[in-house]
């Protein structure tokens, strides 16, 4: 019994649904605020994001005439569920739901690609043509990004298993234990590419400036989210929100990582001001000095550069650097 | 008794073939309840088998006519069970039997229906037939008549010219193949003076692996590559996937594919056990991953349901023979998991874009849409199929794909070669390109606008439904329960494909293998570990989160009263057209790989210059292919 109230307890608050939320509409809140600072704007209050979302959740719901009721309203909460499933996975220095280690690297793979893939889903359940041009968008998008993506975190399960026992892993909790003994991976310089590659995959991956191709809202009207409208728009820019947190908070856990203090409540702290820094890098600092690029010029960005960064990592550490 | 099982099994498919004929002309119910009678018998047969062989570990022989081995030489024809060939045995009968019901309503608008279920029998016959049979000969006499039905089949709708195309140039690819193995055959009849694999297992154990022998496995290999249509043998398959009927290609891509898997495992691993090639991995691996690749890009650039769907089902083979080519005990365990698990979900998307076809009357992607009002069912049941294939959890395409990444991963971490990390790589982006191409038949077909003409829809009648119900469900629960799936029936196969000298045993006698095997046979260990991951604990954790949802969203998360219906005639339920009216207002862009292809256009010029649909250069690949997998062994082997 205790042990599901425990369970209920990790899903529900912390670190599932209620610390995603909170974090993710603060991160977005605080990303607002630093693009406006940036250009010279005084910006949004930093709760800007969450009043949206109240709001939002309290309009009528559309639902166009040609639309796919059941799949139009479902998209959106699965997408929620995947981001709120991969935050559990994600281990907050020592702090880890799962003693033995549960969640993989190709699990987060798996479960990251279903936010994209829902926003595509819902896009087209709405029946809309300009849902149509943004769902092929979506998915250059997601053919770009993934392969540097993958080499990314193959080259960490790599590095890490090598010191464990010359093999792979793909375990989280081992990354992370790798790195609270030899400290940070950043601090491997054959780790630096790999991590830029990352940081460059981040923006992407949550639909931000200049990759945001699938949301264009002055191009496309905001292409797959054009008909949506209320709570299931709310939840489309919630799972936005979570999804900047989680991806800053992946990439903290897989570079930044290490031993921490003792308590739980300052790791966390620890964690999310570490992942507004990737934010700010990462997210922020693109949206601020830069245009949107076309969908080819996205491919042809994902294809080269970044994945020329990953692979060169890999190869570091397959020479033992 | 047991012995006799899988005999009657093959006998009682080739039987419903001729009684079906017989008797079908005079009454078409009496038909299908021979049909459904000869399936369901024979897969209760093969259901029969799984008892003693898959858990208790016995291998059934049987001797034809009762010739028993003389003297140490197997001279009459021999059924060979063991768990690898019941493994595809049960995925031959439960495709046959789902295909077999599927067609009784499928294919009632077509006539000359008595054909068409004795060819379908034969096809079902001979693979089953295939896969059980422990004679070399005998093998090739079943690829032959499968190769001929499946021929006959792609041109049963022999009114339309895509069909009698399509099976002009199976036929012809599809004989070279043929000549090809009976050709391997003869050359080692002439070596070995036998044709009983269990026979030339033991001898080939002892023997010098001369030139001739060589020259002999090439041919076959290559020759089963054209069956399994394996890249660059596969250019006949999508023109024979996409004109043959939907229950048929569930098949072809079901069972006929998988007919050439298995002779490719049974001769690397079984018979040519002894070469114990490392070299020969390479090749598999090779030939896996560029048809993996090229399948998957080429599915990217069609515009029809079924040849799209063909297309992915020679990228999914790429990934069984990619699994299977590590050798190691998870890549063979990832690649039978995925060869099973190919034959459920791609066998449901068949199935549903023949209910697609049966509804409209047409396959092609630009001319259907938003089919999902009219055809509910068939729209969930194909995302279950597409999520399934790309690999996306609770699914079972998740599950045979991790291990394919795992044993890729793990076989370089083995060799220290990186370039297995690389077809790690390429398998992880091709899964993704499969993703983004269902979604564009999800988009394409069950979403968006429907067209004036298809008004009239309707979802299929309920014996179509069934079987595309039946194995959504398999496909979940391969999904849900992989460690069963995986000590019932994944790991006696792959235990069964590295024990060679227990099937000789058998077959041939205890006596007989001490005298070949002097060391003593071998007993392979099962031991890997699915590293690091317990699907129950996250799915358990998935099912929660979605109850949790489910009642935020019933108590008002989604205020249901402001829920508005369409009915009215109110403009704010109109999809957007930027004020237009929607047929004055055209927005392009709707071809979903522009950026791709746009990027990748040299590529897609040269692949399209080479499936340019003339047989003679498609000949020439197949015989190039088989060249130069001869040139590679006796380059690579001592």
């Amino acid at each position: 019994m205790n042990n599901i109230l425990q369970f209920l307890f990790y899903i529900l608050i912390f670190p599932g649904f209620a610390f995603c939320v909170v974090a993710g509409l603060l991160i977005a809140g605080i990303d607002r605020k630093l693009v406006a600072r940036m250009q010279k704007r005084i910006g949004p209050p930093i709760l800007q994001p969450t009043y949206d979302f109240l709001k939002l959740l309290g309009k009528e719901t559309i639902i166009p005439r040609h639309a796919a009721r059941k799949v139009y309203l479902a998209a959106p909460v699965v997408g929620l569920l995947s981001l709120v499933t991969v935050s559990l996975f994600i281990p907050i220095f020592n702090f880890s739901i799962f003693d033995k280690p549960v969640a993989d690297l190709i699990v987060i793979i798996y479960l990251l690609t279903i936010p994209g893939v829902a926003l595509i889903i819902g896009g087209s359940a709405s029946g809309s043509p300009y849902a149509g041009v943004g769902i092929s968008r979506e998915m250059v998008a997601i053919l770009s990004y993934e392969l540097p993506l993958v080499i990314v975190l193959l080259t960490i399960g790599r590095k890490v298993g090598m010191a464990l026992d010359g093999n792979i892993t793909f375990s989280l909790k081992a990354i992370v234990d790798y790195q609270a003994q030899y400290g940070p991976m950043i601090a491997q310089w054959s780790m630096i590419p790999a991590a830029i590659a990352l940081l460059l995959v981040i923006p992407c991956k949550v639909g931000s400036l200049p990759f945001d191709i699938a949301e264009a809202e002055i191009e496309i009207c905001e292409g797959p989210l054009v008909e949506y409208s209320g709570p299931p728009l709310g939840i489309f820019k919630l799972n936005h929100a979570i999804k900047m947190f989680i991806m800053t908070s992946l990439f903290v856990t897989l570079f930044l990582s290490g031993a921490g203090t003792n308590f739980v409540a300052l790791n966390v702290l620890i964690q999310f001001a570490l992942a507004v820094v990737v934010t700010f890098i990462s997210i922020s600092v693109l949206k601020a000095i830069t245009a949107r690029l076309r969908v080819e010029q996205t491919f042809k960005f994902y294809w080269t550069y970044p994945t020329a960064l990953a692979l060169l990592s890999l190869v570091l550490v397959w020479l033992g650097l | 008794m047991t012995n006799h099982l899988p005999i009657i099994a093959i006998q009682v498919l080739f039987l419903g073939a001729f009684i079906s004929g017989l008797v079908g002309y005079k009454s078409n119910s009496l038909r299908k309840f021979v049909i459904f009678l000869a399936t369901g018998t024979s897969l209760v047969l093969t259901l029969m088998l799984f008892k003693p062989v898959m858990m208790e570990g016995q291998i059934i022989s049987y001797w034809m006519g009762n010739w028993v081995p003389v003297s140490d030489w197997a001279i009459g024809i021999g059924l060979e069970v063991d768990q690898l060939s019941l493994f595809f045995g049960l995925i031959v009968t439960v495709t046959v039997f789902l295909g077999a019901i599927y067609s009784f309503k499928y294919m009632s608008k077509d006539n000359g229906q008595d054909k068409y279920y004795v060819v379908f029998m034969m096809l079902a016959g001979s693979v089953l037939g295939f896969v059980f049979t422990g004679d070399l000969f005998n093998m090739y006499v079943m690829i032959e008549i499968m190769t001929f039905a499946a021929v006959g089949l792609t041109a049963f709708r022999n009114h339309k010219a895509e069909s009698i195309e399509a099976a002009f140039k199976y036929l012809v690819v599809g004989s070279i193949g043929s000549s090809l193995i009976l050709l391997g055959t003869v050359v080692m009849y002439a070596q070995f003076k036998t044709l009983n694999l269990a026979q030339i297992t033991a001898l080939l154990n002892n023997a010098q692996h001369t030139p001739v022998i060589l020259f002999a496995f090439a041919l076959m290999i290559g020759g089963y590559a054209v069956k399994a249509f394996i890249v660059p043998c596969h250019v006949v398959a999508p023109d024979a996937y996409a004109a043959a009927p939907s229950s048929v290609s569930m098949l072809f891509s079901g069972i006929v594919n998988k007919a050439g898997i298995y002779g490719m495992i049974r001769l690397v691993f079984v018979v040519f056990a002894s070469m114990n090639l490392p070299s020969m991995q390479f090749l598999l691996v090779f030939l896996g991953t560029i048809t993996m690749f090229i399948g998957v890009t080429m599915a990217l650039a069609q515009s029809d349901f079924k040849r799209l769907l063909a297309f992915h089902s020679i990228s999914q083979i790429g990934y069984v023979l990619t699994a299977i080519g590590l050798s190691t005990i998870l890549g063979l365990t990832g690649g039978l998991y995925h060869a099973l698990n190919h034959t459920l979900f791609k066998g449901l998307l068949f199935l549903c874009a023949g209910a697609v076809l049966y509804s409209t009357g047409t396959t092609d992607l630009n001319k259907l849409g938003g089919l999902a009002k009219k055809m509910p069912q068939t729209a969930g049941l194909f995302l279950v199929g597409a999520f399934a294939i790309s690999g996306i959890p609770p699914f079972n395409g998740f599950v045979s794909k991790w291990l394919v990444y795992q044993g890729t991963f793990a076989k370089s971490m083995e060799t220290n070669n990186p370039g297995y990390v690389f077809v790690t790589i390429v398998a992880l982006i091709v899964s993704v390109m499969t993703l983004a191409s269902f979604i564009k038949v999800t988009q394409s077909v069950f979403f968006g606008q429907l067209p004036k003409e298809f008004e009239n829809a309707e979802e299929v009648p309920l014996s179509m439904r069934i079987p595309m119900w039946i194995l959504a469900a398999l496909c979940l629960v391969a999904g849900i329960l992989p460690t069963a799936v995986i000590d019932y029936l994944i790991k006696p196969a792959v235990l069964a494909i590295k024990s060679a000298g227990n099937y000789v045993a058998v077959m041939m006698g205890q006596e007989y293998a001490t005298k070949i095997y002097t060391e003593g046979i071998a007993i392979p260990k099962y031991d890997y570990a699915m590293a690091g991951w317990n699907p129950t604990s996250w799915l358990i954790l998935f099912g929660v989160l979605l109850i949790a949802f489910a009642l935020v969203a019933l108590t008002g998360g989604f205020n249901p009263r402001h829920i508005v219906g369409a009915e009215n005639n109110n403009a704010k339920f109109d999809v957007f057209f930027s004020g237009e009216a929607a047929e004055h207002s055209h927005v392009a862009g709707n071809d979903l790989f522009w950026g791709l292809k746009h990027n990748l256009k040299g590529y897609f010029h040269f692949m399209h210059d080479v499936h340019n649909g003339v047989v003679n250069d498609y000949a020439l690949m197949v015989v190039s292919t088989t060249a130069l997998v001869m040139l590679y062994l006796f380059l690579l082997v001592k």
